[in-house]
């Protein structure tokens, strides 16, 4: 079963997206994918309330092939937030939080800690868009919270140091690596790999940011063993969420 | 076959690299469906351009699936000016067919220097390419060209049969696309372009016929690069030229 950790839905002008479930489900159908993650960008950016709302409209368009991320656009708003993960989890059926930091309103500060001991209290992963230093800070204040490294450091923010991912991941054992990247450096997977095991590292494409192929490509293409590209290729994202398989 | 406008040899001084020799190169990129090559050393971007140039031309003596590109740099070293100028004929003997610039690796503002210009005329007499790349690879820790700069040195020399490299964001696409209606001569790589149906939505734009594949393997996965065009919504027949004959064309290949 291949399955896409990382995907866009909804409206962004910055990023040039206006995406809805019928558009990427019919992607995923032409990549061969059967289930897509997907986070709001209302929700990401904007509006948490109005986001999800609109993604959990969408999962139910599409039960079958969307998994949601609740998201949250800001680690400010105290208890409104963690009421939002509480319905996200149990009106909307939603898997994980996906959340955004950036160097001038990083997420890696104390109010951020509750809402990772929410995400153990409700079993969400957390797919944080975080540079390795803000994983660290992050799983020092809540060992026990899943922490999933969108694009493994290769990120502007985190300037592409992969290998520094690596290393922030070999210190902190329930911090995941998605490969979603317009970095496509050989011996990335490999290295990542090597380092932590098949059972740390997630597929995601980024779609509709980026080319999917192309995603997909620098994945199937290197010379790993076919049970950890089943792993990495959908079986570690369904477990985190904790989706039968 | 698949024609790579932009490849390496050479070693990768960031992290360990499966290919770095010629041999070893030829045969990632075959791996990856690629059945020739434009290359430069990366000796010539981290130590001396000139010894990497000596690397590509041998390179390309053993192995004729590779058509050395001439990586020119600053003549003056050491803190002494520069004697003489660059040898073209030389480096024609030497089977070399086009060229490649990096500023952002060799210290110099092309705008504001004699030799880039001295360069320029020289390879668009000779109808030689010039890959002038914005970054090197699709990472955040290379460093860059300003997109204002490339601009400026497009406009500055529009008879040089320039391949943009090294371009993803779109405002990066759109400043190529700028100099893509502006001038006929300019091409665009598409090693680092990784947007959604940006193939597509470029060749729509643009046309076909300045779409150049570049995977800048082996340090970029080859296979990833292919993909995207082998996927892209285009013809099979503007799929074909992007892979290999707008390539063949320029660089005047049988």
């Amino acid at each position: 079963m291949t399955v896409d950790a990382h995907v866009h839905i909804g409206k962004s002008t910055r990023l040039q997206i206006d995406a809805d479930g019928e558009l990427l489900v019919r992607a995923a159908d032409e990549l061969g994918f059967d289930r897509i993650c997907c986070t709001d960008l209302t929700a990401l950016f904007y509006d948490m309330h109005e986001g999800n709302r609109l993604l959990a409209r969408e999962m139910r368009r599409f039960p079958d092939r969307i998994l949601g991320w609740a998201s949250l656009h800001s680690t400010r708003f105290g208890r409104a937030a963690l009421e939002e993960l509480e319905r996200c989890r149990h009106d909307y059926g939603m898997r994980g939080l996906k959340i955004y930091s950036t160097p001038d309103m990083s997420i890696a500060e104390p109010a951020m800690l509750p809402i990772l001991e929410k995400c153990v209290e409700l079993e969400f992963p957390v797919l944080g868009h975080l540079t390795p230093q803000e994983c660290e800070y992050l799983l020092a204040g809540v060992p026990e919270c899943r922490i999933i490294m969108a694009h493994a450091g290769s990120q502007p923010f985190a300037k592409g140091d992969w290998n520094r991912a690596i290393m922030a991941a070999q210190r902190f054992p329930n911090l995941y690596l998605d490969t979603a990247s317009s970095t496509i450096d050989t011996g990335f997977l490999e290295a990542c790999v090597a380092a932590l095991g098949a059972e740390r590292i997630l597929f995601g494409t980024d779609t509709p940011l980026l080319d999917p192929w192309v995603q997909c490509e620098k994945i199937r293409q290197t010379r790993l063993a076919k049970a950890d590209l089943d792993l990495i290729m959908g079986g570690n994202i369904l477990r985190l969420m904790g989706v039968e398989q | 076959m698949i024609f790579d406008i932009n490849a390496f040899i050479g070693r990768w001084p960031y992290w360990p690299m499966r290919a770095a020799s010629a041999a070893e190169v030829v045969a990632e990129l075959a791996g990856w469906g690629i059945g020739g090559a434009a290359v430069c050393s990366t000796r010539s971007l981290f130590v001396h351009w000139e010894d990497g140039n000596r690397e590509a031309e041998h390179a390309a003596r053993e192995f004729p699936e590779l058509v050395p590109f001439a990586c020119l740099g600053t003549l003056e070293v050491s803190h002494r000016l520069p004697v003489g100028g660059y040898d073209f004929d030389g480096y024609a003997a030497r089977g070399f067919r086009g060229v490649r610039l990096y500023p952002q690796h060799h210290s110099y503002h092309p705008l504001y220097v004699d030799f880039v210009d001295a360069i320029l005329e020289d390879a668009a007499a000779r109808g030689w390419p010039v890959v002038l790349p914005l970054r090197t690879i699709m990472n955040w820790g290379m460093p860059m060209l300003e997109v204002g700069v490339m601009a400026a040195l497009v406009d500055r020399h529009p008879r040089v049969n320039w391949i943009l490299a090294g371009i993803n964001y779109l405002h990066e696409l759109d400043m190529s696309l700028a100099l893509m209606r502006r001038h006929a001569t300019v091409h665009l790589e598409t090693s680092c372009i990784m947007g959604y149906e940006a193939i597509a939505k470029v060749a729509a734009r643009a046309g076909s016929e300045r779409l150049l594949f570049g995977s800048a393997g082996p340090i970029q996965h080859g296979a990833a690069g292919v993909a995207k065009i082998l996927h892209a919504k285009v013809t099979d027949a503007a799929r074909e030229a992007i892979l290999s004959g707008n390539a063949r064309r320029l660089l005047r290949l049988a």
